[in-house]
């Protein structure tokens, strides 16, 4: 059976002088290929040419962390064509919404796309981040790629909620409200951070575009620069962490006694720690086919996920922002939520201490946890005590986001939703 | 160059892939299948079968499908309508259903420069029918019942004497009469007891406003309102103009022919400028000007409407001031002064009035009548009030009180209502303080027209 | 444990792996596709907010005899002739500047072309006449021009 005709066309292209000019390495024959495609490729050096079959495991790692990348470019990409139609002013906003929705080709499906990946992505940036703790990743030599990704946590939250302000609706008009009184009440700088993120005292034209800045350049870029510096700091700390690995990867390389097993670029020489290729090597395979291949399928099934959902739920839109008629009650975006019914217990503890001591706790954390054990496999029994802890943090944390999103009502009262009359537009 | 795992991931490739590929392709198909797209094919259709010559069929089968839309920025508003509603300016299609029929076209309200929204509500930039006509959840403005239709011209034209919209007139007439405005302001003027009543109209819904002065406690719990008696057409004109009470300022071009001329507006431009300070009109006003009692006779409408433009055009050296009338309030005036000699219309400027007649305008005027009752004569409930369970009337007011103390409790007012009975809530209607409000020269009269309540042949005392 | 490092020579792909090689590929060129053309429809507009190409111009007893007039926002003059009404682009054909009236014809004061009142090029750098367009009248008996439809000069609306 001969070589299949798509193949040969791609091959036939490969080996002309346009295609020898753009891919230095063609579709990889060899072994030596299937490594020199990953090494020399600008899309593919960041991952490297072998990677341990552990790494590969569904069951371990989930994918988490791909699927927030992923979902941080459909993001991109959704967030770039929607910038076609949307203008940043309080006269156009609403009205370019109402356009999208009924003027635009596939205006509303990429507009409930953008929105529902913006959802998944702080869940799933949440549940990679539980995954990473949960299996002990977090832990020597990978301590500041975990700071980096509280950083890139807080950088979605942050993303997600300067970008809940464009509709300018009344639902992000007074979420908006809500999310920058909370944020008021840190004591000393919060009155001036409030009115650094709101150009003024008020959520307005002002606080639009300032939002609108910081939501489609400022935030994507840093998150992006810290995305490549934790994808780096990935593969520099030995790839995913997985059990038995004292020993194996943790090796300082000296620079005077280069091993002899090598046959990639400087890049592989310098110092730090790096897999160690040809130790064990049935427990490697090349990234390419195994590593790429399952990644472009992820890939795919996050993007028809997305569709989906974009194709048959539509992302709510309210009456235009009115400041003269807020909500009761006025909530602030869901992830926030929590926040929200802490600072109805205690607005100083509960909205400043509260959530401070958390932060600085998670960043703080593997700095505080020396010792080695139970890395790599899930909820092992040297880590009960921690896994415990921080399990119960999360419960905590998303039992308050349900109260605050289910079980409170005008003036914030307790109301269950099942008894909750059903919604009549006030007065009419 | 496959192996078994790689070729199972080459399984995984096809079935995404072609997930991928339907999902995008189901959601293109979903988003080009839109309804306005079968209405326009219908008409189409019409069109064609209409078609009487060769030409005019072949002009009908290039009729486009596309959203049509009528873009006013001055209102900020897109209306699109005409996508589904394609012969409305076509008076062939006169007696056609919806969304076909022909919409009578209203010479001084072009379509083009009006659309369609700023008379009938409903959301413009929606292209569904059900959006359009704006009955969907967070939309403020569903589209008015057509009964009511002419609320809307109350956005951008005074209400008094619109000769084309009688069923406004009327509502303000119910509106004025009822002395509601003694406990509601409208338009700065009126009592503090209830809410303003500037913008009720933009989000009050007809059934609301109609169930509103039936019965308020039933729409608004707690509500110190009394419920009106309506008869059923009183009832329609005071909601229509309710709603026409929107707060919406009409932009530049549409503010232009605010007042539509006619006598009564003239009449209330005559009393709002002060003319009265400079002309005369039947023996009394002022003399630094000429007396305007039959001005009508001596002077062309032109020469006038292009006075009030600009006096010193038509009357060089004249000390008359530029007043900056528009074109409306030129001609309304105009016509005012030039029926100033027919049906007594003189009579019912207040220069002209007696001060008891003068003092029952004050009393209609500010919505006295809303809890006193018409013509002073009460009756208006006020639960748990002292007296009798009624806000007081206004009969004898003259036995009870001296001039000055009458004018002191109407500047002031009333705050604490005496309670029949403590333990039940307090009557939660009480005496605003008009001072500030109601003019000093409108005291005095208010307070002769009050004493002239007594009914005649009564012995003074009791 | 199959050696996954080991990749059998070309010759020994089963005519099953031949087949999901192809359709993988398939499917995923189809995927890429249709997103492309997607997004190709997404970004071409379906309506414009400018004003629009086919405008009704008001009554003809709007417009004097005699008169050319200019209508600013659609860039065009309004000529009338007794009962001859016509409508041509006020669009220099040059480099697309607003042309002035002048006396007789039209002027452009960008780089100095002159027309004649039949739209001809007298003078100037211009090089085609300016435009002639289609006037008809609406069903509401207003004058309907037509910018879409480019017509001779001497075609003209009679009423």
């Amino acid at each position: 059976m001969k070589a299949p005709p798509l193949k040969k066309i791609w091959q036939w292209f490969e080996r002309t002088r346009v295609g020898r000019s753009i891919f230095r390495v063609g579709l990889p024959q060899s072994n030596l290929e299937r490594a020199q495609a990953m090494v020399s490729s600008f899309l593919l050096h960041i991952q490297p040419a072998k990677v341990n079959r552990h790494s590969l495991r569904a069951s371990y790692s989930f994918g988490l962390g791909l699927i927030s990348l992923y979902l941080f470019l459909i993001l991109i990409v959704t967030g770039v064509l929607l910038m076609f139609y949307y203008v940043p002013s309080t006269e156009q906003a609403y009205n370019n919404m109402k356009d999208l929705q009924f003027v635009v080709s596939v205006g509303l499906v990429m507009r409930n796309m953008h929105r529902w990946a913006a959802h998944l992505m702080v869940i799933f940036v949440l549940l990679h981040m539980c995954r990473v703790f949960y299996t002990g990743a977090y832990k020597r030599p990978r301590e500041f790629n975990w700071v980096l990704g509280v950083g890139l946590f807080l950088l979605t939250l942050s993303l997600s909620f300067t970008g809940y302000l464009l509709p300018w609706d009344q639902l992000a008009f007074w979420a908006i409200t809500v999310g920058t009184n909370i944020a008021a009440y840190a004591p000393y700088i919060g009155p001036k951070l409030k009115y650094l993120m709101l150009g003024g005292n008020v959520v307005g034209q002002e606080a639009l575009i300032r939002f609108y800045a910081l939501h489609v350049i400022v935030l994507p870029a840093v998150a992006g620069f810290m995305i490549a510096v934790h994808l780096w700091r990935v593969r520099k700390d030995g790839g995913l962490s997985r059990p038995d690995e004292p020993g194996d990867t943790i090796q300082q390389i000296e620079l005077g006694k280069l091993p002899t097993n090598k046959t990639y670029g400087l890049m592989e020489l310098a110092r730090g720690m790096t897999p160690q290729v040809g130790r064990n090597p049935a427990d490697e395979v090349f990234a390419w086919p195994h590593l790429v291949f399952r990644e472009l399928l992820l890939f795919l099934l996050v993007v028809a996920m997305v569709l989906f959902l974009g194709i048959f739920w539509n992302a709510p839109l309210e009456q235009l922002a009115n400041p003269v008629h807020p909500p009761n009650p006025a909530k602030a975006p869901w992830y926030f939520l929590g926040l929200q019914e802490l600072v109805s217990y205690s607005a100083f503890w509960g909205g400043v201490v509260v959530p401070g001591v958390l932060v600085m706790a998670l960043l703080v954390l593997p700095y505080m946890d020396r010792d080695r054990k139970g890395v790599g496999r899930w909820f092992p029994r040297e880590r009960v005590v921690a896994n415990t802890i921080f399990t119960v943090c999360l419960v905590i944390a998303i039992v308050l986001t349900t109260i605050g999103s289910l079980f409170r009502g005008p003036n914030w009262s307790w109301q269950e939703p099942w008894k909750r009359p059903p919604t009549v537009t006030e007065g009419r | 160059m496959t192996d078994g795992s790689v070729r199972k991931l080459y399984v995984w490739f096809t079935v995404l892939g072609l997930l991928v590929g339907s999902l995008v392709v189901l959601g293109y198909f979903r988003d080009e299948n839109r309804d306005w797209k079968d209405y326009q094919h219908k008409f189409i259709q019409e069109e064609i079968r209409r078609a009487s010559t060769a030409q005019q069929r072949a002009l009908a089968e290039r009729i486009p499908l596309q959203i049509r839309q009528i873009l006013l920025p001055d209102l900020n508003r897109v209306d699109r309508c005409t996508t589904c509603h394609l012969a409305v300016d076509d008076p062939s299609y006169g007696g056609y259903p919806n969304p076909l029929a022909y919409h009578p076209l209203h010479e001084q309200h072009p379509f083009e420069r009006f659309g369609c929204t700023v008379c009938h509500r409903g959301q413009g930039r929606a292209t569904t029918s059900v959006d359009a006509h704006g009955n969907v959840p967070h939309w403020d403005e569903p589209m008015l019942p057509v009964r009511y239709i002419q609320a809307s011209c109350g956005k951008c034209h005074e209400a008094a004497d619109n000769p084309a919209a009688p069923e406004l007139v009327r509502g303000q007439q119910v509106f004025e009469n009822s002395g509601c405005r003694g406990c509601h302001k409208l338009s700065g003027i009126g009592g503090v007891i209830g809410p303003e009543l500037d913008k009720v109209g933009a989000h009050r819904s007809p059934d609301w406003l109609t169930k509103h002065f039936l019965a308020p406690a039933s729409v608004t719990p707690g509500s110190a309102m009394p419920p009106q008696k309506f008869a059923e057409q009183d009832l329609e004109s005071i909601t229509l103009f309710m709603l026409s009470q929107t707060g919406e300022t009409a932009p530049g071009y549409y503010a232009s022919m605010r007042v539509i001329p006619s006598v009564g507006q003239g009449q209330r431009l005559f009393q709002q400028k002060g003319c009265i300070g400079c002309h005369s009109v039947a023996g009394k006003g002022g003399t630094v000007g000429p007396a305007l009692d039959d001005v009508g006779l001596r002077r062309s409408t032109e020469w006038m409407v292009q006075h009030f433009r600009e006096p010193q055009a038509v009357s060089p050296g004249t000390v008359m001031p530029q007043f900056s009338f528009t074109e409306g309030e030129a001609r309304a005036l105009t016509d005012f002064l030039v029926h100033l000699r027919e049906q007594n219309v003189a009579s019912n400027l207040p220069s002209l009035m007696s001060p008891v007649e003068r003092g029952r305008e004050v009393y209609r005027k500010y919505g006295c009548a809303g809890c006193h009752g018409a013509d002073g004569k009460g009756g208006v409930p006020n639960p748990n009030a002292k007296t009798a369970e009624l806000v007081p009337d206004l009969i004898r007011v003259a036995e009870g009180y001296t001039n000055d103390e009458l004018r002191d409790r109407i500047l002031k007012g009333q705050r604490e209502i005496t309670a029949l009975d403590p333990k039940r809530p307090l009557p939660p209607l009480y005496m605003p303080g008009w001072g500030g409000v109601i003019r000093d020269a409108e005291i005095d009269d208010l307070v002769a027209y009050l004493i002239s309540l007594k009914p005649a042949g009564e012995e003074p005392g009791f | 444990m199959p050696d996954t490092n080991h990749f059998p020579a070309e010759s020994e792909v089963s005519r099953r792996g031949f087949l999901e090689l192809t359709f993988g590929w398939l499917a995923g060129i189809f995927a890429v596709c249709a997103s492309a053309v997607g997004t190709v429809r997404f970004l071409v507009p379906n309506v414009l907010f400018e004003p629009s190409l086919l405008f009704k111009a008001g009554k003809a007893t709007d417009y004097p005899d005699g008169s050319v007039t200019f209508m600013e926002e659609e860039r065009v003059f309004l000529v009338r002739q007794g009962n001859t009404f016509r409508c041509l682009s006020a669009i220099c054909t040059h480099l697309g500047c607003t042309v002035d009236r002048a006396d007789h014809g039209y002027h452009c004061p960008c780089h100095g072309s002159v027309f004649d009142d039949q739209g001809n090029v007298k003078s100037g750098p211009a090089p085609r006449p300016l435009e002639w367009f289609l006037v008809t009248l609406s069903k509401d008996s207003r004058l309907l021009v037509d910018k879409n439809q480019r017509v001779n000069p001497d075609k003209y609306l009679v009423l």
